[in-house]
């Protein structure tokens, strides 16, 4: 029996076991994983995994169980359980099974590019950016980590209602921490590129960011406490964002786990200030021609020049709400059940160059990194207080690098405080919540603690 | 089980090219995971995770392949090309398998997969409406129940042939409490190496009421001073700064790479003399407690810390080996889709003298975190910083009034240094921890412990 076959028996084990709809998620994952450690391979890692989640609804309830093992009773076991795990759900809960699109956006799919390298050639673009790291010959520079992964993943949704969709997409990362050491101080500084265009990969080029960045905090010193004008670099308003964007899933409005309930239309952050979902960005991370339910993505305004537009849907978040799903409703793995997720999740860039919005501001402080997102932040209230480094910016220079500071605040208040926008949108490693991007943005008042 | 004709020549295969060392993780687990929101069943999940993880060594290099297509052909196809990677230049050969029988340390009364769903869904319930009950404020309620069995067999070419099984079973809640501008929450997630007699161990009830005290305590609470103070962090959970400004430390995974503050310490002073510090994955039914690591080796009592000299690290086999070290029993994994490397399994620091009431009376002005949030550290810097989730001001000796959105800040080495007080009353407490080998259980704990000076982060 191989997988397809495997996935059809459920539907009918379902069937026969009294499901009314029922659906199967296949996915096939290849991976493939190299660390570089003094230019030679400190971990090697390959990978082939499938498996199958079933999902069923079942007198008004809904039911998952998964499996990883393809064997005579898994098909009768894996339904029993999802049959189980339907009995204590509630009344009048069922999950929207969706009957399939017309049409779906054409995406790329597969980069035979990408797909084709050898692993000879990934290996070598990997110490490529290690060497380029340990060259900045000034500084005593170590590396921390300096990896390079390909991800390759077929998924396919069969259900009763008559989806039938597959697609398949791949990608790489590449990512260097550096150490940077001057006396007893010790400093780490990174540097990332992800996509599916490996054409754009500079190997050289990440290596040296990673241990710029690592010497630029050599020297940090702390900060007396208080309020200052601050501009949060693109990655750490993004950083913020993966924090907080489940306040803007019409899930979390439902259940009263949202601060934004009821401010749909409403002026919810500065004029400066728009947000997009879009789902069909070319070579980046969070696109994919459907959700985990077959739904078609899009690329859809969440916040329009302050104005909040839309909440963001999976399809029994949709039903609940009386709207129809936005194409969000994801899976966080195979084992997962169907949550809400965003895509491309990204405030729009504006004008100005982050040189320029330091010259706007004058004196200052630049954050440039944020410790600490999944202990020191509220996603409910919005509220947080994280550890940060940064540098003093004065006369709308960068000066001294500062280091041992908290930022506090709420991201709501922030998103309302919001000064100007810079024209350096840039998306960070994708997390659980979805791939998110932002530009810098300028802020009069954050309060720090040093 | 894999035949062990089978796994012969699945060594035999990653040998070939030169490897040094191989070795065959293979897992079958079953799970299931229910999370319910406000006494309703959200999510109910469960299945079979199945899959085997091929790891080799040349030298120090460790090469890892995992799949679940488990035919003969493609699991010797993948250890040949595993094999490939590693490129040695020896030839090396399997040694006799030494079969061992490691007896469990974690004694199951009732597994969890005897129990019917609606039974477990029982017990999120009424935790839940202990926690409703408690006070009109609380206006969501969440709670999860998680069981796992976990078969996992573990072979070698150094000639270990082993098998664990371990059983965790966990009850989590979580109660918020909401006014008109403001939300705060109380949670906790007891658990352990345990069946479902873990609900007849703990009163969840009990646990759901002190959620939302506290929740409600903070929604009240005034936002934190911030600066240095004396910071008086309690037991149970409060472990967690150890866990994360110290343990972290000590994993060869960082020490091998010397990238931890604490690398070529050995035998020096990383603390104050009143501070010993322990990691004991044997401790029974504990929910970082296993009978092997997932490398095959017996865990075992490891004194990280004693009277503040660092006495030893945490050491898995690949890194043992940069490091000259023996495993210190210490590999761990989530699953098998990642290779072990050094990690924590119940970690505390150890009782002191002092009494809870000695230190709080001996404490002019400080912080006094209560319970900790969870938190992280960069092991190259040992800078760390994680959230009070309920915390009150000390004044003139006494516990004032509760603080809001505190986050302690520091780098460990120095934290450890300032440690200037060590209460009697050790407790341990479950989490989650988060690393390079994936999620794994481990318990955090200590007694109360005062540190003389903290970065305190908060609002005001």
């Amino acid at each position: 029996m191989d997988w397809e076959e495997f996935s059809k028996e459920l539907l009918e084990e379902g069937k026969r076991k009294g499901f009314s709809e029922c659906e199967t998620y296949f996915q096939r994952k290849k991976n493939f994983e190299v660390l570089i450690l003094e230019g030679e391979i400190s971990h090697y890692e390959n990978s082939i995994t499938q498996g199958v989640c079933f999902r069923g609804i079942r007198e008004g309830k809904t039911g998952y169980a998964y499996c990883e093992k393809i064997s005579d009773d898994a098909v009768a076991f894996v339904v029993e359980q999802a049959k189980d795990n339907a009995e204590i759900g509630e009344e009048n809960t069922a999950e929207a099974l969706f009957e399939g699109a017309k049409e779906y956006p054409s995406l790329l799919g597969i980069e035979e590019n990408l797909r084709n390298l050898s692993e000879e050639e990934k290996i070598s673009a990997a110490k490529q950016m290690e060497q380029a790291a340990l060259s900045l010959g000034e500084y005593s520079v170590a590396i921390d980590y300096c990896v390079l992964e390909y991800h390759e993943v077929l998924t396919k949704i069969f259900n009763t209602k008559g989806l039938a969709a597959s697609y398949e997409k791949n990608n790489a990362i590449a990512y260097v921490s550096a150490i940077a050491q001057q006396g007893k101080e010790i400093k780490t500084g990174s540097e990332y590129w992800m996509g599916s265009n490996w054409e754009e990969f500079n190997p050289a080029q990440i290596g040296r960011k990673a241990a710029e960045n690592a010497i630029s905090h050599l020297g940090a010193t702390g900060l007396p406490s208080g309020e200052y004008p601050v501009i949060l670099q693109n990655s750490v308003m993004a950083g913020l964002l993966s924090a907080f964007c489940s306040g803007f899933f019409g899930e979390s409005v439902e259940k009263g786990f949202s601060m934004l309930k009821g401010k749909l239309h409403e002026k919810i952050a500065s004029e400066k200030v728009s947000i997009r979902d879009d789902g069909l960005l070319p070579y980046h991370l969070g696109s994919s021609p459907f959700d985990s339910e077959g739904v078609p993505c899009q690329n859809k305004a969440v916040v329009s020049k302050g104005r909040l537009e839309t909440f963001l849907y999976n399809q029994k978040a949709a039903k609940m709400a009386g709207v129809t799903s936005t194409g969000n409703g994801f899976k966080s793995s195979l084992q997962a059940p169907v949550q809400t997720a965003c895509t491309n999740f990204y405030v729009v860039a504006g004008e100005k160059s982050l040189e320029e919005l330091m010259e706007e501001m004058g004196n200052g402080i630049l954050i440039t990194e944020i410790a600490g997102l999944h202990s020191g932040t509220n996603d409910i209230s919005g509220d947080f207080s994280l550890s940060a480094e940064g540098f003093v910016i004065k006369d709308g220079k960068k000066e001294n690098p500062v280091e041992q500071i908290t930022i506090a605040g709420n991201f709501y208040a922030l998103l309302q405080e919001i000064e100007e926008c810079g024209n350096d949108l840039r998306f960070m490693m994708p997390k659980a919540k979805g791939c998110m991007g932002a530009p810098s943005v300028f802020v009069r008042k954050v309060a720090i603690s040093g | 089980m894999i035949k062990r004709s089978v796994a012969e020549r699945i060594f035999e295969a990653a040998l070939q090219e030169g490897a040094d060392f191989a070795e065959i993780f293979l897992e079958d687990t079953k799970e299931t995971t229910i999370s319910m929101v406000n006494g309703k069943v959200e999510h109910a999940l469960s299945g079979i995770r199945y899959g085997v993880g091929i790891r080799l060594f040349q030298g120090n290099r460790g090469i890892y392949a995992y799949t679940n297509d488990m035919e003969e052909s493609n699991l010797i196809q993948i250890a040949k090309e595993a094999g490939r990677a590693a490129k040695g230049q020896g030839k090396h050969r399997v040694l006799n398998f030494d079969v061992k029988e490691i007896p469990t340390r974690n004694p199951i009364l009732r597994m969890p997969n005897t129990v019917e769903h609606k039974e477990k869904v029982e017990q999120l319930r009424r935790g839940m409406e202990a926690a409703k009950a408690y006070d009109t404020k609380i206006t969501q309620t969440k709670a999860g129940y998680l069981d796992v069995v976990q078969n996992v067999f573990i072979a070698n070419t150094q000639g270990t042939w082993v098998t664990d099984e371990r059983v965790r079973t966990r009850f989590t809640i979580e109660a918020v409490a909401s006014s008109a501008t403001e939300k705060q929450s109380g949670r906790f997630g007891p658990g352990g190496s345990v069946g479902f007699e873990l609900f007849h161990q703990i009163d969840v009830e009990e646990y759901g009421k002190e959620a939302a005290r506290i929740a409600v305590t903070m929604l009240g609470a005034g936002v934190c001073p911030s600066g240095k103070m004396p910071v008086v962090i309690d037991n149970g959970f409060g472990g967690v700064i150890f866990h994360e400004a110290c343990g972290h430390g000590l994993e060869a995974t960082a020490v091998a790479r010397n990238a931890s503050v604490f690398a070529g310490k050995l035998g020096k002073k990383i603390a104050s003399d009143i501070v010993t510090a322990v990691d004991d994955g044997t401790i029974p039914n504990a929910w970082g407690s296993s009978a092997v690591d997932d490398e095959g080796t017996p865990t075992q009592k490891n004194i990280l810390i004693e009277n503040g000299i660092l006495k030893s690290y945490l050491v898995d086999k690949l890194n043992g080996r940069k490091m000259g070290m023996a495993s210190t029993g210490s590999a761990r994994r989530q699953n098998y889709r990642y290779a072990p490397t050094s990690r924590m399994t119940n970690t505390y620091i150890a009782s002191g003298k002092s009494t809870p009431q000695d230190i709080i009376s001996n404490t002019e002005y400080g912080l006094y975190a209560k319970q900790m949030g969870g938190g992280s550290v960069d092991p190259a810097t040992g800078i760390f910083n994680f959230a009070v989730l309920e915390g009150y001001m000390i004044r003139n000796g006494k516990i004032a009034e509760p603080v809001r959105g505190a986050t302690l800040i520091g780098k460990g080495a120095e934290v450890l240094m300032r440690i200037d007080m060590v209460g009697n009353n050790i407790s341990q407490a479950q989490g989650m921890c988060g690393s390079i080998s994936g999620s794994i259980p481990t318990n955090v704990g200590q007694p109360m412990i005062r540190v003389g000076e903290l970065t305190v982060g908060g609002r005001g």
